[in-house]
């Protein structure tokens, strides 16, 4: 079994350490209040700037992408078998023989620097390319001592999610290239693979009204997770995801699937990704033309409110309540939990091996996007385009820039091309073999390649392909497609903002996301939290709010 | 020593400092690398103690930063997070103090009864050993045997018993964390007094039993008088720590029993100032726990100087 996560799991897994990614508005903080700049972009400026979308044309999926119907949203394509002529969609070499260095997160054993594949990378690339991946875990801290001495390398991977850790909007200009000149409109048709990128993602790399990043795994259906259910143990019962459209089902699964006698209870946590299904949005509401920010919903405290309920009812897993958030995995796997909030990225292949391992019947399974009432139209807010983004440094010349874009135009070639197998997979008969048509990662393919470096340089928009397990591929989509209509565009979506230090500390709010915390784990009342909330908008919340108003919202709109 | 007594009038005689330096530049020498390692990951970043005073952004650094004075104190006095987790913390303290210091002077005294070599050799080994685990692998064990779905629990369900809930319980928090330390310190921490133990001349102990000196009668009279300079240093070093309860035992712990009952100082400056890039506010935390317990440290050595005894270093 591959112990390599995928690279939807590894902005998953990420994501779970800082706070659901698809979650977190991309806010980044400036330094001092004598910055006025805001990050955010105007309709025209970002027009102008933005690369030309020329989708790409080179392999087709077999099954194919479904759109929302007009809400911005559509699914990941998907294939169940790896193609067999694999196109090129770069001719020769794309680099110059430039020498650079990158670092990028890696959560998982970092590979030997100069090993064969980095070496097999730097020949087909044709540049003198160090890798140097960095703990992901500690990626938030790295970062910003680079910054900080202004040593940034020549091209970095700054996840969005940390953009206020790493102070992206104010790096942006400072020490991070603006790639407008080098992008904007038919300019990136230079690079066919980068204009396949979706519009979207290109806007997540906007800061005033220039593009700075490229981004990486973009997908035009980024949910901030689903409800998952163990499909074979409730199948068993007779229990099919579309009996569950309402908050009442769910309270009733929990009664009918706990026994807590034999070690299983129907709940791991759920309120990140199951309050959404009570209307709380991203971060900001628009009432009457007024910003609201969703800690003053009703709808939020409602949520809190049977959340609270939840905790105390018996049904959930008592390591859940004790917060420990790492035995999630196991809890579902073994059977002791058998509903919990996630990622969409824990939807994958790997997942499927570490199931079936521990229990051979095991199916992943997720409710359909419904309102908790059960009467109003579900909907749920669709996460940034790419949280993954990658910079340039503003120190290198303009020759080298393009030299670089041609760099990540290989690296964005789609999924089952010629330069994707090699990105993906390596060398053939080095790093992975054909198996009945899937390439398969040999031992040095497993240690070298699969740990994900490049792709967070630049990558294809994401597809889904679990090779091996077609029945995870077919639910995923079948669920993607059921689901796709129900997406909407939250305020700001993919709007850069960049906030002031205090201001930045006011959006975390972290007081409030402790008592949260402890009022879904069933050890803080609602009052306590609507308390918090009350010394929070006070000592911060109403400021942050008044400031998204004036300097975001009457000058730039919604970014919609 | 710098002091030694004059041969003619019998009073100590102080060397000058030369003479002392040269009689003992190997002892010096050998402080160096110490020296060295205090200096760079000690005295060095106290200059980022200026940040207390600024709006710190790392981009603009210490040199250029905006100089606030007291703000970021004055914001932290009127967090009542920040006086939850003053709170917490000496309550932790306390009950630590009275509930976990004793124990290791129990088991040295127990321990030192044992005349089998390799009994007490095993007996060490086990207690010792704890002390090598990280506080997550500890914490797991405590919520694998007592957790909601622990071994203790799981079996109180399956015979029908109402449960016992201390892991997620904020109200038994402290008991909990120094059973914990207990479990894990208390082996390591009889180390300390068992050297002193060693240390009491036996020939004490023989007189004492040739005078009929019972077993309690010799260890009021010798055995404890004999470690009490050891103990009055550990009470000296122990309150000058008051405000440093641990770290990752809470933080591991936090989502279990809450932020209002789990928050102690550091993890106050690790949530409230560094995960939320407040590194100012985070400073100024750190920088009030520092005066503190140096205040703490100052009044406990005065107080073991009063007692007669050496505290930190001999008066």
């Amino acid at each position: 079994m591959s112990s390599q996560l995928n690279r939807r799991t590894f902005v998953s897994a990420a994501a779970s350490v800082a706070g659901a990614a698809a979650m977190a508005p991309l806010l980044s903080a400036c330094g001092g209040g004598s910055h006025q700049k805001t990050g955010a972009n105007t309709k025209a400026g970002l027009k102008a700037a933005l690369p030309a979308y020329v989708p790409s044309t080179a392999v087709k999926p077999d099954i194919p992408s479904v759109s929302g119907g007009g809400n911005g949203a559509a699914t990941d394509p998907a294939f169940l078998h790896y193609p067999t002529d694999q196109v090129a969609t770069v001719s020769g070499v794309p680099g110059k023989g430039g020498s650079y260095t990158a670092v990028t997160p890696l959560w998982g054993t970092i590979p030997p620097a100069g090993n064969s594949f980095y070496q097999a990378m730097n020949k087909a690339l044709g540049v003198d390319l160090t890798v140097k991946p960095a703990d992901g875990n500690n990626y938030n801290t790295i970062v910003p001592t680079m910054t900080a001495a202004r040593r940034l390398p020549d091209w970095i991977q700054l996840p969005a999610w940390w953009n206020n850790a790493f102070n992206t909007g104010e790096l942006a200009g400072t020490q991070l290239a603006d790639l407008t000149p080098f992008l904007a409109g038919d300019k990136v048709k230079k690079y066919p693979n980068l204009a396949a990128l979706p519009t979207g993602a290109w806007q997540t790399c906007a800061w005033g009204d220039k593009i700075y990043g490229i981004p990486c795994v973009s997908t035009n259906f980024a949910l901030a997770g689903a409800i998952f259910y163990r499909r074979d143990s409730l199948e068993a019962k007779g229990i099919t995801a579309d009996q569950v459209k309402s908050a009442d089902d769910v309270w009733n699964l929990g009664k009918e699937l706990t026994d807590a006698k034999r070690g299983v209870w129907a709940f791991d946590d759920v309120w990140t990704y199951l309050s959404l299904f009570w209307g709380v949005p991203q971060q900001w509401k628009l009432v009457d033309g007024k910003l609201i920010h969703k800690y003053e919903l009703p709808e939020f405290l409602e949520a809190m409110d049977w959340h609270y309920r939840l905790a105390k009812s018996g049904f959930m897993h008592p390591d859940a309540l004790a917060g420990n958030n790492a035995g999630q995995g196991t809890r579902f796997y073994s059977g002791k939990a058998l509903i919990a909030g996630g990622g969409l990225g824990a939807w994958n292949l790997a997942d499927y091996q570490s199931g079936t391992a521990a229990d051979k019947n095991y199916r992943r399974g997720s409710f359909n996007v419904f309102a908790a009432d059960g009467k109003s139209t579900p909907s749920i807010f669709l996460g940034p385009s790419a949280s993954m983004i990658s910079y340039l440094n503003k120190r290198l010349k303009p020759a080298q820039i393009e030299e670089l874009l041609s760099v990540a135009n290989y690296l964005a070639a789609p999924y089952g091309t010629r330069e994707y197998t090699m990105v993906d997979y390596g060398v053939e008969g080095v790093h992975y073999t054909m198996n009945n048509g899937v390439p398969t990662a040999t031992k040095e393919g497993q240690k070298f390649v699969q740990a994900t470096t490049y792709p967070f340089l630049a990558s294809p928009t994401s597809v889904i392909s679990n090779q091996g397990a077609d029945v995870v591929t077919k639910d995923y989509t079948a669920w993607a497609a059921a689901n796709v209509k129900y997406g909407y565009e939250p305020l700001f979506w993919n709007v850069n903002i960049s906030l002031s230090q205090s201001l930045a500390t006011a959006a975390a709010a972290q007081s409030v996301e402790d008592t949260i915390k402890d009022c879904y784990h069933g050890k803080k009342k609602v009052s306590d939290v609507q308390a918090a909330i009350s010394s929070w908008k006070s000592s911060s919340g109403d400021r942050l709010t008044r400031w998204m108003t004036t300097n975001v919202l009457d000058k730039v709109g919604t970014g919609q | 020593m710098s002091v030694q007594q004059s041969q003619d009038t019998g009073r100590p005689v102080r060397l000058n400092w030369r003479m002392r330096i040269r009689r003992d530049k190997t002892l010096l020498m050998m402080t160096v690398p110490s020296i060295a390692l205090l200096l760079v990951f000690n005295y060095a970043p106290l200059f980022g103690l200026a940040t207390a005073f600024q709006d710190y952004d790392p981009l603009i650094g210490v040199w250029h930063g905006q100089w606030v004075g007291f703000d970021q104190f004055r914001q932290l006095f009127h967090d009542p997070q920040f006086w939850d987790s003053l709170k917490n913390t000496i309550y932790l303290s306390f009950v630590q103090l009275i509930l976990f210091f004793p124990i290791p002077i129990v088991l040295a005294l127990l321990l030192n009864t044992v005349l089998s070599m390799r009994v007490r050799n095993f007996i060490q080994s086990v207690v010792y050993l704890p002390h090598f685990f990280s506080w997550v692998l500890t914490i797991t064990i405590f919520q694998q045997m007592l957790g909601g779905a622990g071994l203790l629990n799981q079996y109180l369900r399956s015979h029908d018993m109402s449960t016992w809930d201390i892991m997620t319980n904020p109200h038994t928090f402290a008991l909990l964390i120094t059973g914990q330390a207990v479990w894990k310190e208390a082996g390591w921490g009889i180390i300390v007094f068992l050297a002193a133990l060693a240390g009491i001349n036996s020939e004490l102990y023989e007189a004492a039993a040739a005078d009929g000196a019972g077993r309690w009668r010799r260890m009021w009279h010798i055995t404890l008088p004999g470690m009490r300079g050891v103990i009055v240093l550990m009470l000296v070093l122990r309150l000058g720590n008051a405000l440093s309860v641990g770290f990752e035992q809470f933080l591991v712990q936090r989502d279990a029993v809450g932020h209002s009952s789990a928050d102690v100082l550091d993890t106050f400056s690790f949530y409230y100032g560094i995960t939320t890039n407040n590194y100012s506010y985070g400073a100024a935390a750190g920088l009030f726990k520092s005066v503190i317990s140096l205040l703490l440290i100052w009044g406990a050595n005065k107080l073991a100087h009063a007692f007669g005894e050496d505290g930190l270093y001999r008066k």
